[in-house]
Order: C-alpha cells, then structure tokens, then sequence
C-alpha cells in the first residue's frame, strides 16, 4: 500500500548503483563504485574534500553522464538530465542544492509553484494552498512574497526544502544541507530531514561532512577515499568509526579530539 | 476514464452529513476530487460534516490541501467539519504540514501596485539615486585614473594586455566583416543614383567620408558595447553577487581602480585601432562594389579618395571613437557595480549597459557633429 508516495514494504532496494565510473576530460574521479540504498533509510555519502562526493551524488540524479555504470531509481534507469532525463524518475526525486537554487526572479511562493505548475494540472486554488502548507510546514508562510534574495541562508535552505517536497517525492536528495548555516539552523534542518523520514518514510540521500549530522541522522554511509577513488567503507556511522582502516577512522575521530 | 476515488454520503441525521472517502486523493485527481468535495458541502448548508477517510489507499499533500480548503469553507458557510478514522500516516501527513483551515489566496499574486501618484514619487527617487551614483562613479572613476596616472607602476599592466586582446584583437574578425559589409552597401545604394548622372567616381567620397567619420566609429562601438560593455557590467556584476567587491574593498583594494582604470584605458586605446580598421576595411568594401557594379577601377577610387578624404576627418573619426570607447567602459562598469541580488539583477544590469551605450553613442555622436560644425577650424 502506498502512503504520501512511499511504498511500505520493509526496505525494498530502491537506488542501486552499479560500478559506476566517473570523471571529467581523461581524469577519473570515482571509479567502479556499487551500493543499494533501502527504501526509508537516510544513507550518506561520506568523504573529504576532493574524493568525488559531489560527483557520485550528481551522477545519482542524473546531472553527470558517467564513464561506466548504471544507476536505478525504484526500477527505472536515471537517464542523463542534459538529454531530457526519464520523467518517472525525476517525478521521484526532489533535491535540495547546496546553494538552494531558489530561482531569484521568482517569490518563494512562485518558486514552488513552479513544478507543481510544470508537473501537475491543479487548479490555482489547490497550488496556493499546497504551497501554504508546505511553507508552514518550514516555517516561512511570512516569507511567501518575498525574494530568494531578502532570505537569510538558512531561509533560502528552508523555502528550497518545501520545494524540493512539493511534488511528495520518494526520495530526497541533499547536497551538503548543512554548509553555510549555524549550529541551531543545521540542528533544526537535521531535526526536520529526520521528521520527514520517520512521518512519510521518505528516502534521504545526503552528501555530507558534519559529523554531528552523520551521529544524529545518519543510518547507513559509504565512505569515498580521494586515493583510491571508489568507496573504501560501507555501514552504519557509528560502526564505522570504530573501523580497523585508519582512513575510515580518522574522518570520525575529529568529532572524538573535540569532545 | 474511470475515477480512482469516490465520495459516498451517509446522513445520519437532517443535520449531520458522513462524507466517506475511498481510492486515492492524489495530484492526478486532486481537482476532481476537491470540486466533488465542495459540490457535497455547498449542496445542504448548516450541517455539522464529517469526513471518514478509512478506506483511503494513497494520501498525499494535495489531499491535504483539499482538506483545508474544505475545512474553510465549512467555517465560512457556519459549518463544521471533523475528520474520522484517519489511519496514522494519513494523520503524520496532516500533522507535518499543520493542517488547519488556512487562508491562502493570493499568495501567488504580487501585492498591490501603489496609486500613480507614488509610483511617480518612487521613479523620480530611483532616478535621482541612479543619477547621484552616475555621478558619484565618474567622480571616482576620474580620481582614480588620475591616482594612476601618477604612479602608472601600481596600475595592472598585465591585465591590460589581456582586456586589449579581449575587447580589442578578438573583436578585429567582426569588425572587418560588419565594416566591409556595411562600405559595400553604402557603395550600392550610392551607385544606384550616381549611375544616372554618370557621376560614378563619386561613389569613392561619399563611402570614404560616410565610413571615416559616421559608420566607422558608430559600427565599432556597437559591437564594442555589445561585446565589451556587456561583458564588463556581467562580470563585475557577478562579482558583486559572490561578494568578490567586498573582499576587494577589505584588503584595502579600490574596486574602481583595480576593475575600472584597466577597462577604461582598455577600451579608449582599442576603440580608435578598431575604427581606424573599420574605415580602411570599408572602403575597400566600397571600393569592390565600385569595381564589380561600376566598373570603377580600384585606382581611380583610391584616387578618388585621396582627393577627397583628408586626415582631419580621420582624426575627426578617430576621436570620437575615443570618446565613445571611454563612455562604453564606464557605462558597462557602472551598471556591473549596480547590481544587487541575483541573476535576475545581472541580466538587467547587462542589458541597460548595452541599450544605455547605445544612447549615450547616439547622443554623443550628436554633439560631435555640432562641436565640428562650429569649430570648422579643427577640420578644413
């Protein structure tokens, strides 16, 4: 039975990625890497700077054609989004940018009409009163009028978040939510991400390296090395932080010297 | 098609009214459901209604729309309404988007215009402020070209060179197509009357002196201002927004003399070469329609033009085409230092730096012609 778009059967594989191979010009970034992320689970792509995080995550959506490999979203190959995409896929998929990627010509409100308007044939009223409820769902039903550009950043993050809900996707796709904000607006965004997983059981793919967020939200990860250029651990983060590898290790230690 | 959903009414009593939903309420028939919905509840008004939504097998956010949508009407039309049997994630769903009967209209539409009279109030402000910034950035625009000029070593010589080969050697392709294009058309359309005089040779003056003076420095500004000026207002514009002129401004940096002095000199040494190009280039333009329609020999034209066309009105060309070039430099730049916001910013911006060019172009261009006029000791 489907609820709010999510299929309830226990932890279907819904993303499986197949020895993917990415890169640019002759460089490979992320070479034959392969995972499953399960239906309703937050999974994390973990790394440091550099080994291909961003990468991996847009090969995902489909926003970087890779060298090699396949991905599939609940059954359906991800299609390159430069050639059009598949849109069985894309209608399942919100993502949140790092930068937001609100649209700056547009209000809030507008900006989340925006693909219910491209998607779907409600009537105004409907897309009104959706956005207002997504908008308070965030917290900004004051900010409906304004321009991504009065928003503060965490703001923007919030008004991007509703949009990226708006069409009830499977699955949510964050890039690095929780660069830029402060402590308590990361908390509440994590706060939030887990709220949506635990009441829709949306899927959450994250790219990110806050390690308070990984602790808190976190369910499953993989971890990229920028040497080795493909997935060096695959578990739960707090399994991983008691890995033999001391790479794998060493990216959760921080946490353990500052605390 | 067959309904994915359907309503059915139970009336318990002459005032209450069991609304029970079953199948789905999603975005592919949110509308019908929700015209039903109101269809049910404005049929019999003062009831107390309740919606039972245990056989509901998909719920997503637009059934909560509709659901407060409803819930307001009900208020309005002095009627209650309350949700039964709702199974648990139906309710996780209400609960995260904190349903309640909420006001939404016009949310989408841009609060009102103010009357004429503050409209007029806010242009003529927005034109004084955009005028005390005109004013403000030549001001600083001149201080810091003179700051420059007095210790030339702390200028940025090797962007300089690049802004020459940028605005200036890459432009040379367009400006030699568009100058030869625009000689050979000069040339035809002066043929075609000259011909019947028989006073073809005329044809060397008319395109020679047109090209030196008016076409020449006109066609190489517009290029340069749709090339050049755009790029400049685009890109400091950008680098407004990535707060690029803020860092500049805190190491003690002059925006406007590490980004405008080199455009400027950039753009006012270039634009004479270009034009002096584009004069050369157009006459021979003419010179080969002369030959091919005329049947004017390419050196009776030279001839011709050796007459006619003295180094003062080259000079007379060249200069304006300074003047322009210094104009298109700070037009670009002044707009790229407007901008605020974001991409919809920068794409105005870089349109009012290419229409503004243009006028300032024309109007210059004008005041040219005057000041020759009256001085004719500059020229004969």
């Amino acid at each position: 039975m489907r609820w709010a778009g999510v299929i309830l059967e226990p932890k279907d594989t819904l993303i499986s990625v197949r020895n993917l191979t990415m890169g640019y010009g002759n460089g490979v970034v992320v070479r034959d890497v392969s995972f499953d992320i399960s239906e309703g689970d937050i999974f994390a792509i973990l790394g440091r700077s550099g080994c291909g995080k961003t990468t991996l995550f847009k090969a995902i959506i489909g926003l970087l054609n890779p060298i090699e490999g396949e991905v599939f979203i609940d059954g359906d190959k991800v299609l390159p989004v430069l050639e059009g995409g598949s849109e069985r896929v894309l209608r399942k998929i919100g993502v949140l940018f790092q930068s937001g990627a609100l649209f700056s010509s547009m209000t809030v409100a507008e900006n989340l009409a925006f693909p219910l308007r491209q998607y779907t044939s409600l009537p105004e009223e409907l897309i009104e009163k959706i956005i207002t409820m997504r908008l308070s769902e965030v917290g900004l039903e004051h900010a409906a009028r304004m321009l991504p550009s009065e928003l503060s950043g965490g703001m923007q993050k919030r008004a991007a978040l509703a949009r990226a809900m708006v069409l009830d996707p499977k699955i949510l796709f964050f890039d690095e939510p929780s660069a830029g904000l402060d402590p308590v607006t990361s908390a509440e965004l994590d706060n939030m991400i887990l709220k949506i997983n635990e009441t829709l059981g949306t899927t959450i793919v994250l790219v990110t390296h806050e390690l308070p967020s990984i602790f808190k939200i976190v369910q499953r990860a993989v971890m990229l090395d920028p040497e080795e250029k493909t997935v060096i651990a695959d578990g739960k983060p707090s399994d991983l932080r008691k890995s033999q590898d001391s790479r794998v290790r060493d990216f959760f230690t921080r946490l353990g010297s500052e605390e | 098609m067959k309904e994915d959903f359907s309503v059915t009414r139970e009336e318990k009593a002459f005032d209450r009214l069991r609304l029970v939903i079953s199948g789905k309420i999603w975005m592919n028939n949110a509308d019908t459901v929700r015209r039903t919905l109101i269809e049910q509840v404005q049929s019999e008004p003062l009831k107390n209604i309740v919606v039972d939504l245990k056989d509901v097998e998909y719920f997503d956010s637009s059934g909560a729309a509709i659901l407060s949508e409803i819930n307001l009407l009900c208020k309005e039309l002095g009627n209650t309404l309350k949700l039964s049997n709702v199974p648990p994630r139906i309710q996780s769903l209400l609960d995260l988007m904190e349903y309640r009967p909420v006001e939404s209209k016009g949310i989408l539409h841009p609060p009102e215009q103010p009357n004429i009279i503050e409209q007029f109030g806010e242009g003529a402000l927005a034109f004084a402020e955009n005028a005390r910034n005109i004013v403000t950035f030549i001001g600083a625009a001149a201080a810091g070209f003179v700051g420059d000029m007095l210790r030339p070593r702390k200028l940025r010589w090797d962007d300089l060179g690049k802004l020459i080969e940028r605005s200036g050697s890459d432009a040379i392709p367009i400006v030699t197509i568009l100058s030869f294009l625009t000689g050979g058309v000069l040339a035809f359309q002066a043929a075609i009357q000259l011909r019947k005089f028989g006073a073809n040779i005329f044809v060397a003056d008319l395109v020679s002196l047109s090209i030196f003076l008016e076409m020449g420095p006109l066609i190489t500004a517009m290029i340069v201002s749709g090339r050049s000026g755009a790029a400049f207002a685009a890109q400091i514009g950008t680098m407004q927004v990535t707060e690029e002129i803020d860092a500049l401004r805190i190491m003690g940096i002059d925006p406007i003399r590490y980004l405008v002095i080199p455009r400027i000199l950039a753009i006012a040494l270039i634009m004479p070469c270009l034009t002096l190009i584009a004069g050369i280039v157009g006459m021979a333009g003419g010179c080969f329609v002369a030959f091919l329609y005329l049947d004017l020999t390419p050196t009776a034209y030279f001839d011709q033009v050796q007459k006619v066309l003295e180094v003062s009105d080259v000079l007379k060309g060249l200069t304006k085409s300074f003047a322009y070039g210094i104009e298109i430099a700070m037009i670009g730049c002044q707009r790229g230092f407007q901008v605020r916001g974001g991409a919809e910013s920068v794409g105005n911006a870089t349109t009012s730096a290419v229409v503004t060019c243009i006028f300032v172009i024309t109007v210059t261009d004008a005041v040219f012609s005057v000041i020759f006029y009256y001085l004719p000791s500059i020229g004969s």
